[in-house]
């Protein structure tokens, strides 16, 4: 049906082939323009400064050397950059699922007294943009004695609106009897939450993980605020340092493209991986239908 | 939002039910930890942003109240008016570039035949999850005005090369460039959602109707997204205001603040220089003008509706 409808329309097979032109033009150029930049840094990472450095810009570099990699390391705490990250971001990570899944739960399948004033101070405080709290923030978690720390990073975050929100948005379809006939066998209402409702949310909670663990990985603003030791640093700002003048440290292009690789290189293949999840957790949070 | 969620409540769980007391306390307890973390790190520190903004402190010592002097230093400040400044054209170039860019590119992603689609969406979407910072350094590199692959690139087409991040037009235009290249795959995936609900009826009875492609777009497409075309751009003007990465990496706010932006100029004052009462006021002007859009934006089109 489809097949003949086209046909009919467009009786030449050259005119719809030469249609398709500009719309493969316009999607391989645009891919050629977005891969560039991530072309560039993985092949700068093995190229000599000398070389980054010549003019004009050679592409491919003229040996591949792993020098950049291991002056890196040598001249940087990376590896504990690496673990800080790694570990920020999946402590995140399971606490925001944890939290989030328990408050909508809440949300999602009770009636309660306040329910309705308590989902709208939710949603009104995802409206409030991060910069407003940023200094007040950092003197409150300065007076908690959380500066410098894993805590620090995570505590204030462990509980999101917007993931509460999203939780809440997949369970409403979970059907009530379901969660009635367990409490006739006499489930507590935390075995109802961790039996029934956490097996039947486990894609949704998979789209919320990939989101977490990504604005967690990638975070700036907030890490930049409260970190201030080398060793300490997450991996966006131990980049950042990396361009810094510090007295003893050459500002080394190489080394800094090796290290963005590094930082970048891993989540880009875990989002082709699970690109269909990361997408549809995005759409879920706005617009729907 | 919440007459919304009183309108429509989930059922009831049963009073007879034996398990009533606990059913009653439960989702009390669910909800707790959102709340003590909402008090704790949000609602006071967002309570005391308004407080702060009235004072002079640098977190030594007490807070010393003088009324409105910080806001009236900030309008005197001709560095955050030229911090705005910048910052609305960040937000124009988003609005009046990255939105309709990302139109074209979903129509191309949402054309039937466009095949290995999985692969383009794979390239056009990696942006989103590469950290900024790393973005923005390799930018950096390709910027350079001696070594970096743009002006290579203009020097082979017999272009006298630009001083990209050195002049300060030129560094706002790096720095907008960046913007759209970071934004235009995102904000494509809700224009390709939208794109994708839209009933296949309507683009046959045009193609019998003998409507060309650009027709359809025009007539069918564009009209029907309207809600989402909206919806993206309050998103992207509420994201650009709050612009802090692309300039702090590439060019620290520079040549002579011409890349400055309004959170960046909030960082440097407020944690940087320690002047938390003047950086609660900034925070406090980012705060309405976003509030504001954000409303608008719920009203218009109840984005978090709960049905």
């Amino acid at each position: 049906m489809e097949t003949q409808l086209i046909r009919s329309s467009k009786p030449f097979p050259i005119r719809r082939v030469l249609s398709l032109i500009p719309l493969y033009l316009v999607a391989t150029l645009g891919a050629f323009l977005t891969i560039l930049p991530f072309l560039w840094m993985v092949l700068s990472a093995f190229k000599s400064n000398a070389e980054i450095f010549s003019y004009p810009p050679s592409i491919f570099p003229k040996t591949f050397n792993l020098d950049n990699f291991f002056k890196l390391f040598e001249m940087w705490p990376f590896g504990s950059w690496y673990i800080n990250s790694i570990l920020v971001s999946l402590i995140s990570t399971i606490t925001v699922l944890f939290f989030s899944t328990l408050a909508g739960f809440a949300f999602a399948k009770y009636d309660f007294k306040g329910r309705g004033i308590m989902f709208g101070i939710l949603i009104a405080s995802t409206m409030i943009p991060f910069q407003l709290i940023l200094i007040p923030l950092f003197i409150q978690v300065s007076r908690m004695e959380m500066i410098n720390t894993y805590a620090g990073l995570i505590v204030p975050f462990m509980a999101p609106a917007f993931g509460i929100f999203l939780m809440k948005q997949f369970m409403s379809s979970i059907p009530d009897e379901l969660l009635d006939s367990a409490r006739i066998d006499g489930c507590t209402e935390f075995g109802i939450y961790l039996n029934i409702i956490v097996p039947l949310i486990r894609p949704a909670m998979g789209t919320l993980a990939i989101i977490t663990f990504l604005g967690s990985w990638n975070s700036f603003i907030w890490p930049l605020v409260i970190l201030n030791s080398d060793s300490m640093m997450t991996l966006p700002i131990g980049l950042a340092r990396l361009t810094e003048n510090v007295p003893g440290k050459s500002r080394d292009f190489g080394v800094i493209m090796a290290a963005a690789s590094l930082v970048s290189v891993p989540i880009i293949l875990v989002f082709i991986a699970m690109q269909r999840q990361f997408i549809s957790g995005i759409l879920s949070g706005a617009v729907k239908g | 939002m919440s007459v919304n969620s009183v309108a429509n409540p989930p059922p009831r769980v049963k009073v007879s039910n034996p398990w009533y007391k606990q059913a009653k306390i439960a989702p009390y307890l669910f909800v707790a930890p959102f709340f003590i973390l909402f008090f704790t790190f949000f609602l006071f520190p967002g309570l005391s942003a308004l407080l702060l903004s009235f004072f002079k402190w640098n977190g030594i010592g007490s807070p010393d109240w003088i009324g409105l002097r910080n806001f009236q230093r900030l309008l005197e400040d001709p560095v955050f008016w030229q911090a705005v400044s910048n910052t609305i054209i960040y937000m124009l170039a988003s609005l009046f570039i990255v939105v309709p860019l990302s139109l074209v590119l979903a129509s191309v992603l949402n054309s039937r035949s466009l095949k290995l689609k999985g692969l383009w969406r794979s390239s056009f979407f990696s942006p989103i999850v590469t950290s900024s910072v790393s973005i923005a350094l390799v930018f950096s590199i390709l910027y350079s005005r001696d070594y970096g692959l743009f002006n290579a690139f203009l020097g082979q087409l017999g272009l006298s090369h630009i001083n990209w991040l050195g002049d300060g037009n030129w560094a706002r235009v790096s720095i907008i460039f960046l913007i759209i290249w970071r934004w235009t795959g995102y904000t494509s995936i809700y224009f390709l959602a939208g794109m994708q609900t839209i009933a296949t009826e309507y683009y046959e009875a045009a193609m019998i109707d003998g409507a060309n492609a650009t027709q359809q777009f025009l007539r069918i497409t564009l009209p029907l997204l309207r809600p989402v075309i909206l919806f993206v751009s309050i998103l992207v003007t509420t994201g650009s205001l709050q612009i802090f990465e692309e300039p702090y990496i590439l060019t620290r706010g520079g040549p002579a603040n011409a890349t400055l932006s309004v959170a960046q100029f909030l960082y440097s004052q407020g944690i940087s220089n320690l002047k938390f009462g003047i950086g609660s006021a900034v925070g406090l002007f980012l705060f309405i003008t976003i509030f504001s859009l954000s409303a608008l934006q719920l009203r218009t089109f109840g984005i978090f509706r709960e049905d």
